[in-house]
Order: C-alpha cells, then sequence, then structure tokens
C-alpha cells in the first residue's frame, strides 16, 4: 500500500496474534479482523501474518460507463439517523467513510491514514488523511473529523443511532460528548479518550450511518448541493423511484492513495424495482438492471440459470426464535418463567433441519448463543444442549406444561416465515402443541419485542459482544427476550472491557453457556448473503454487513 | 343543457367532499397516525415518542379541524418547540415560520405535502398522472377499435363460426384478471422460463422512454380485460339491431352487405358500447394500479399503493379528489354524448 504505515509501531498484541495465528491457533478471519482493529492496515496485517495479500482485479478495471443497480430508494435524512443501508448508497459517492468495513473481517482506513489504539483500548489516535479535499475546495483537517464525531455522540437529536456506538465518548447527562473525550491534537491528528474500555468504536464508525459530511451539511437540502470528500455527486433522488449518482469532476483520493484506485464508472443508478424481487428478475431479464442489491431465496437459483454472476458471503446475520421470558398467560402465569420449558423447545429443533427448510441450506448451522465464528472472540468448545425430542417432552411434562398450547407468531415473508414453520413442525413432532400465527409486515414490528414466542431476524455486527449487548443485557429495549441475568450482565461488562481477544473469548465462552443453558433463544442458523450481478460487471461483491463499496465496482472491456 | 352540466359540477363538488372526508377520517384514526409516526420516525418508536411526534405535526387535533384546515378556511396548525423554532403544515422544508402564509389548503391552491416521497402532493399527482394518462391513452388506442371490430364481426350475424370463435375469445380475455394475464404473459413472453423473450417484463423504463418493446406487455394485459366486456357489449346491441325491421328492409333492397353494417346498422349499434367505453375510463383508474404494480410503471395506481401503504394522508386525499373528477367527468361526457348519438333523449 503507501507509506503511512512504515512508520508505525506495531502494538504489542498484533505480534502476539501473529505468533498464534502462524502456530494455528487462531483463524485468518479472526486475525485480520482483530490486528486492523488494532489500528494495522490491511496490508501491514497480513504481511505480519505471512499471508499473500488476496488479489485484486480493480489495477486492470476500465474505467466509464454507467451501472445501474437495482435497490429501493429512500427518502433522504440526517445520515446519523439513517436506518437503511439504501439510503447509504445514495449517498455514498459523495460522503465517505473513516473507515471500512470488509469481507475478511479487516478494518481498512479511508479518509483516516490510520489508528492506534493503548492497551486497554480507551484511548484511540486517528491519524487523518492528508491531501484529502472536500469538493468545495476546502480542505479535510482534524476539525473536520473532530466535529463529525461530535455530531455522532449527541443523543438529544431523535433517531441518531451513531449515539449508540459513540456511547463511551459522551457525557451521560448532556448526551453530548464529555468534555476532553474528542481532542484535535494537531491538523492531522485526533485524539480520542473514552470513559470505559470500548473495543466496538473503530467497528461503529465504519458502519453505514457514518458518512464523515461538512460543516454546512443541511439534512433538509438539496442532495445535489451535498459538499463531500467523494467524486460523486447526487443528480437525482427521486423517492421510490430512481436515484442517480454522477462523476461531479472532483478528483478522487483515493486513485493516488489505494491501491488501483476506484471509482471507475462515471454514473451510478439506482433504480427501485419494488419488494417482490419476481420484479427484480424480469428486470435483470430485460436488461434494465446490472446489480442486485441483494439476492434472496429461490431467486438464487433463477439468477445461476440466467447466467449471472454470483457473490457470496457467510456472515453473522441471524434468525432467532425465542420465548419471551415476562410473557404471560390470561390467568398472569408467566409462560415461559421455567427454565425446563425453554430447554424442551431448544431441545425439540434439529437446526440443520431449519436451515435446510427455512433457508435452502445457505448458510452455517448455529448453536443457539447467538455468537458464531464470524466474531473474533467466538468460543466453539461451548456447544447447544442436545437435540433430543424424547427429553424435551419429558421435560415439557415436568414442568407441567405437557398440554399448553404454544402460539408461534412470525413475520409474513418468505424464509422467516419457512424457518418458523419448520421450528413449529419439529416440535409438534416432538409432541408439544404449537398453533402457528403469521403478522403482515405492516402490523408485526408494532409489538415485536413483547410476543410470547415470535422469531425476528437480527442482522450481522463485527463483534460478538455486540448483539449481546443489544438484545440480551438486561432491560435494554431492544431484549425481546425478557432474559434478566446478573451474572450475565456482570460477564459481558468484562468481556467490553477486554481489548485482548484471547482473554475475551474466555469471558465469551462462560457468556455462551449461560445463554445456551437458559434456552434463551432458538437461533438455528448463520445465513449466507448472496448478490448477483450480470456478466459484465466487476467487483459487485456481496458486502458482509450491506455496506455500499460502489467504488471497486467496474465494467468489463 | 347549462343548468345540467351546472347541476353536475354542483353533484361532483358535493361527492368530492363526502369522499374526501371519508378518506379524512379513516387515515386520522388513531392506529393509523400512530402507524404513520412509525414509518416518518423510526420503525421501534415508544408510544411516548409517538405521541410527541404527533403533537408536533398537528395530528392530535379534532378531526373536523384538522379537514377544515386543510380544505383551508381555518388557519393551519402550528407548533412552537421549547427552543423557539415554529413549525407547521403550511412552512415548507427550507421556509421561515413568519413567511408563511396562516391559511393553506385546497382553497388557496395547496395541496399538502407528501410524508412518503417528500414532495408537494400537487407535483407528484401531476407527474404521476401524466404517466398514467399515457397508458391508458395507448390500452384505448388498442383496446376501443379492437374491441368494436371484434363486437361489430360477432354481432353481425349472429350464430355463425366467426360469431362463436370471437364471443368465446372475448369470454376468455373478461374472465382473466389482469393479474393472472399479466404473469402468463411475463412468463410466456419475457422470461427465459419459455425463451422468447420478444418483450420486456418490466415497464420501468417505459417511464422515460416508451417502446413497442418495454410498452407492449402492460398495454396489452389491461387492453384485453376491457377489450372483452366491450366486445360482448358491441355485439349484443349490434345483432340487436341487425334484426331490426329497417335491416331487413335494406337487405330486400338489394343494399350489400358491407354497406348494411357500416351505414345503417353501426352507428344505431354504438350506443350502447359508448356508454361501456366512458365507463372504462374510471375502471382504468382502478385497473392500473394492479398492472402498474406488477409492471413497476409507476404511475397513478401506484402513487396510491404507495400512499394507502404508508398512510400518507394528503396525497391520498389528492388521488381521491382526482379519482372523483375522473370518475364524475367521464359519466358527464358520457350523458351529453348519449345525445348526440340518440335523438330520442334529451338532458332536458
Amino acid at each position: 500500500m503507501t507509506s503511512m504505515d512504515t512508520v508505525r509501531q506495531v502494538h504489542p498484541a498484533a505480534k502476539m496474534y501473529a505468533r498464534e495465528f502462524k502456530q494455528g491457533q487462531m483463524s485468518r478471519r479472526e486475525f485480520l479482523a482483530r490486528t486492523t482493529a488494532l489500528g494495522m492496515t490491511a496490508s501491514a496485517a497480513y504481511v505480519l501474518g505471512g499471508l499473500g495479500q488476496p488479489a485484486q482485479a480493480a489495477g486492470h478495471a476500465q474505467r466509464g460507463g454507467t451501472i445501474r443497480l437495482q435497490s429501493e430508494v429512500r427518502a433522504h435524512k440526517d445520515t446519523r439517523t439513517y436506518d437503511w443501508t439504501q439510503m447509504a448508497y445514495v449517498t455514498h459517492g459523495t460522503l465517505e467513510y473513516l473507515i471500512e468495513y470488509n469481507n475478511d473481517g479487516s478494518f481498512r482506513p479511508m479518509l483516516l491514514e490510520g489508528w492506534e489504539v493503548n492497551d486497554d483500548a480507551t484511548e484511540f489516535t486517528l491519524k487523518v488523511r492528508q491531501g484529502v479535499t472536500w469538493n468545495n475546495g476546502d480542505a479535510f483537517t482534524a476539525e473536520d473529523v473532530a466535529r463529525n464525531i461530535t455530531r455522532w455522540t449527541d443523543s438529544t437529536v431523535e433517531g441518531n443511532s451513531m449515539a449508540a456506538r459513540m456511547a463511551s465518548l459522551a457525557d451521560d447527562e448532556t448526551g453530548q460528548a464529555a468534555d476532553g473525550a474528542i481532542t484535535v491534537v494537531d491538523e492531522h491528528t485526533v485524539v480520542l479518550k473514552t470513559k470505559r474500555p470500548d473495543i466496538t468504536l473503530i467497528p461503529g464508525m465504519a458502519d453505514y450511518p457514518a458518512p464523515v459530511v461538512h460543516s454546512s451539511y443541511d439534512p433538509n437540502a438539496d442532495l445535489s448541493e451535498l459538499v463531500g470528500t467523494g467524486p460523486m455527486q447526487v443528480v437525482q433522488n427521486e423517492v421510490g423511484v430512481k436515484a442517480v449518482l454522477e462523476k461531479s469532476g472532483h478528483p478522487w483520493w483515493g486513485d493516488e492513495a489505494l491501491e488501483g484506485g476506484g471509482w471507475f464508472i462515471d454514473r451510478l443508478e439506482i433504480i427501485d424495482y419494488g419488494q417482490d424481487p419476481a420484479a427484480w428478475i424480469a428486470a435483470a431479464e430485460s436488461e434494465e438492471v446490472d446489480v442486485f442489491y441483494e439476492t434472496v431465496g429461490d431467486f438464487i437459483d433463477i439468477m445461476d440459470a440466467i447466467g449471472w454472476q454470483k457473490s457470496d458471503v457467510a456472515t453473522g446475520s441471524t434468525i432467532v426464535i425465542r420465548p419471551n421470558q415476562l410473557a404471560e398467560d390470561e390467568n398472569g402465569n408467566k409462560i415461559y418463567g421455567d427454565k425446563r420449558v425453554r430447554q424442551a423447545l431448544a431441545m425439540a429443533v434439529d437446526n440443520a433441519v431449519c436451515l435446510e427448510l427455512g433457508y435452502a441450506d445457505r448458510g452455517l448451522v448455529a448453536d443457539n448463543c447467538h455468537v458464531g465464528p464470524v466474531h473474533p472472540e467466538y468460543d466453539d468448545s461451548v456447544t447447544r444442549l442436545p437435540h433430543d425430542p424424547a427429553k424435551a417432552l419429558q421435560l415439557m411434562e415436568e414442568a407441567g406444561m405437557a398440554d399448553f398450547e404454544h402460539e408461534l407468531q412470525s413475520i409474513d415473508d418468505d424464509w422467516r416465515k419457512n424457518t418458523t414453520d419448520a421450528v413449529a413442525a419439529q416440535l409438534r413432532d416432538a409432541g408439544i402443541n404449537v398453533r402457528r400465527t403469521i403478522l403482515p409486515g405492516s402490523t408485526f414490528w408494532n409489538d415485536w419485542t413483547k410476543y410470547a414466542f415470535s422469531s425476528t431476524n437480527w442482522n450481522h455486527r463485527p463483534l460478538g459482544t455486540q448483539v449481546l449487548a443489544l438484545a440480551y443485557k438486561s432491560g435494554v429495549a431492544w431484549n425481546e427476550f425478557g432474559f434478566a441475568n446478573d451474572e450475565f450482565d456482570t460477564l459481558l461488562a468484562e468481556a467490553n472491557s477486554i481489548a485482548d481477544v484471547d482473554a475475551r473469548r474466555e469471558v465469551m465462552g462462560k457468556l455462551q453457556a449461560i445463554l445456551i443453558d437458559e434456552g434463551v433463544t432458538i437461533q438455528p442458523y448463520w445465513r449466507s448473503l448472496y448478490r448477483h450481478s450480470a456478466p459484465n460487471i466487476q467487483g459487485a461483491d456481496a458486502h458482509i454487513a450491506y455496506l455500499p463499496q460502489a467504488y471497486k465496482w467496474s465494467l468489463s472491456a | 343543457m347549462g343548468m345540467f352540466i351546472l347541476r353536475r359540477v354542483g353533484v361532483m363538488l358535493l361527492t368530492a367532499l363526502c369522499l374526501t372526508f371519508l378518506v379524512f377520517y379513516l387515515t386520522n384514526l388513531y392506529p393509523n397516525l400512530e402507524k404513520l409516526a412509525k414509518t416518518q420516525g423510526n420503525f421501534r418508536m415508544s408510544d411516548e415518542a409517538v405521541a410527541s411526534w404527533l403533537e408536533k405535526g398537528g395530528y392530535l387535533q379534532p378531526t373536523p379541524v384538522k379537514y377544515a384546515e386543510w380544505l383551508g378556511v381555518v388557519p393551519s396548525y402550528r407548533f412552537e418547540a421549547e427552543d423557539g423554532t415554529v413549525t407547521g403544515r403550511c412552512i415548507l422544508p427550507g421556509m421561515e415560520a413568519s413567511e408563511a402564509p396562516r391559511y393553506c389548503g385546497i382553497l388557496q391552491g395547496y395541496w399538502g405535502w407528501s410524508t412518503v416521497f417528500r414532495d408537494p402532493v400537487s407535483e407528484i399527482i401531476s407527474t404521476r398522472l401524466a404517466l398514467t394518462g399515457k397508458l391508458m391513452l395507448w390500452v384505448m388506442l388498442l383496446m376501443v377499435p379492437g374491441a368494436l371490430i371484434i363486437g361489430v364481426l360477432a354481432g353481425m350475424r349472429e350464430g355463425s363460426p366467426l360469431d362463436r370463435s370471437l364471443s368465446t375469445f372475448s369470454i376468455t380475455t373478461t374472465a382473466t384478471p389482469e393479474y393472472v394475464s399479466g404473469v402468463l404473459f411475463i412468463a410466456v413472453f419475457a422470461s427465459s422460463a419459455v425463451g422468447l423473450k420478444w418483450f420486456k417484463g418490466t415497464a420501468t423504463s417505459a417511464m422515460e422512454n416508451a417502446t413497442f418493446e418495454n410498452f407492449f406487455l402492460p398495454v396489452l394485459t389491461i387492453a384485453l380485460y376491457g377489450m372483452g366486456y366491450i366486445a360482448r357489449m358491441t355485439r349484443a346491441s349490434m345483432a340487436e339491431v341487425m334484426t331490426a325491421q329497417y335491416i331487413r328492409t335494406a337487405r330486400l333492397k338489394g343494399v350489400s352487405f358491407p354497406n348494411i353494417v357500416l351505414k345503417h346498422a353501426l352507428r344505431n349499434a354504438l350506443i350502447a358500447p359508448f356508454t361501456v367505453i366512458m365507463l372504462q375510463f374510471p375502471w382504468l383508474l382502478n385497473g392500473v394500479v394492479i398492472v402498474e404494480t406488477l409492471f413497476n410503471y409507476k404511475g397513478f395506481g401506484w402513487t396510491l399503493v404507495q400512499a394507502a401503504g404508508n398512510n400518507d394522508i394528503e396525497l391520498l386525499l389528492g388521488v381521491s379528489v382526482v379519482s372523483v373528477i375522473v370518475v364524475l367527468v367521464t359519466q358527464l361526457i358520457s350523458d351529453i354524448g348519449y345525445v348526440y348519438l340518440n335523438p330520442r333523449i334529451s338532458v332536458t
């Protein structure tokens, strides 16, 4: 890559990881995720780990042309309140990111040149990339970075989801960045001091609601006037219909700073074909689009059949079919308060069957603990309760729930419905009474955390502790399990303060064991994501977290 | 005649008022408002946040007041936040509160702001209506002549093999709903499944640049459904005329068969189909909902679906007003046209 990583010291933990990796104690993905999160560039990590760098076709990419992407086009809103990745697709050619998260689990500096983390993950030194300018001519400096991070930290803005990611920089009372948390040291250096060890800060900055905006940014202004560091401008953004990004003439810093450069295409059209995949297929067959946002379900085979290229990536996206421990029946008794009932539900279900029937075997079987092989701190020695329908029925009888009819609810869609059906069928096979209720998408989310027994899909997150903190910690807003366990909370807080991944894995193993033993949820599989693109398109690969990276796309000659 | 038209316009206004009030009432039921707040704010908003969002938008006032605001007969609601910023219906994004008018409703020519599309309702309706107009124009150009020819051919010799085969065709097309024929057409003529690939299975590009290839399937899907119906009406009417005394007289006099059909029978036979054709306009407005969604053609029907799906109150009201006008104006034209076609009828 460039010279930016030559003078930097290698973090001592990174050297240790390299040793462990070479001894075979750590997977390639884990190694990359951990070392790059410590501030190492991906290429340095490859060198340190003695890995061959992945071949990049980008160097030979042809410049020019238009690519048409099938994707929903949603109304723009304040970037930090983005709640759909599709919104970021429209702006990502203009508003760029500090850090990029990649499919191999690594973090690559973009508008930063790099960063350093101290040993207990409480102090982050961000090096701002030099020579980058905004498309109005202003220079991009440390002030811009500090201002954006301050903006993200502000939790008083309604719907600002970045605030949760930056919470360790915030003052709990004012909801704003704490005094001294964000310091501009010089024109190209920003130092962040967190109030507690925070391993998720860097991954948080790579997420889709974190585009870097100019000081003049106004969420209500016309998108064509957007000031950003990227080479594209939004020339059209018609909600539900079409958005168009075009080269604005502003040179891209990445052509010099990144190997192989980027933004090969002159124009990206994002065309909305609604929510029905059949319409996407019709568009592909009519040669009206070149790239899909995502290919789902049976349509993957159809797209293979018509000769498009398939790209897939295993992720941490998943589904949970969970009882809510606080749910009550008509007599006010807690239906799932008894651990045996929950364990019985989990034991009656073979996760591989759910994967096969619910998601056509497109993924990996999981172990009911919502942490998996894509997460660096996953402990693979902890496994699920054995699949044993007879034991399940016995437990159910012991708990006095043999005659109870469980109501299992799901949203009305393809894979979520099918997976939930597969669970219901297996419960019935085990002798447990189940009634299925399917709710339309428009009403399902109104009460999604409160259903007694229902399924919910969860997106991928880079670190294992992240979902646990969002959904399993006692009393958090998205705790749909009604799960409250002091030991779990204490261990989770401990895990979150360990920068060293191996040490964290020991704690994670205990966390996984608690979730499994308490029968908190059935979490049958990890989904793979798929994206198809026309045969003449290069580089439009599926992304593990759906992040927009059209700068890698090009048309082949 | 003048009186008649005036009376019809009066009825039209009254109907529009009643219908919009009904739509207004239904879209302003609390669960619908809650849905609006959640789609606009955040899917996972708490009940308090929903209430404060609705309060801020003035949605919690009594329905008649809100309706009067929409009409423009009472000053519109304004909300003053704690920090002193004023928001309200009349204050569009980028406008200062002090510059904004106090009244903004239909009477002032303001149709409201679409919460889904973030654009003025009038702009959306005019763009989308124009696109549907384009679709309808081609549908009419295909459907009306096609139906009349089939109907006349079938009706001029009742019971002949030609009549039987054309009638079977008409009944089949009318009995096949658009969502069946549309899917069949896409599968047969546009997909790799059959492999013909003569046309395109989506009409999205036809919005900007309509060609025979990308526009024919949606036009055909709508046209076929209506065509069978009009053809059946024309056939019945034609068959009846062909048995009339004066036609027999003409034949006995030795007038050639084509002459009898074109000069003597056709005008009389067209009276009934004329009404049916005029009634096709309002029907087309809702028929396009399915076809536009199926072929991803973003016209009036698609707008209606989006507005209803997201409880976009002002856009739905705009759509209702346009629908009322289309229905009643076409009926007015059909009544007046009747007078010209049939001198025995008078509107006064």
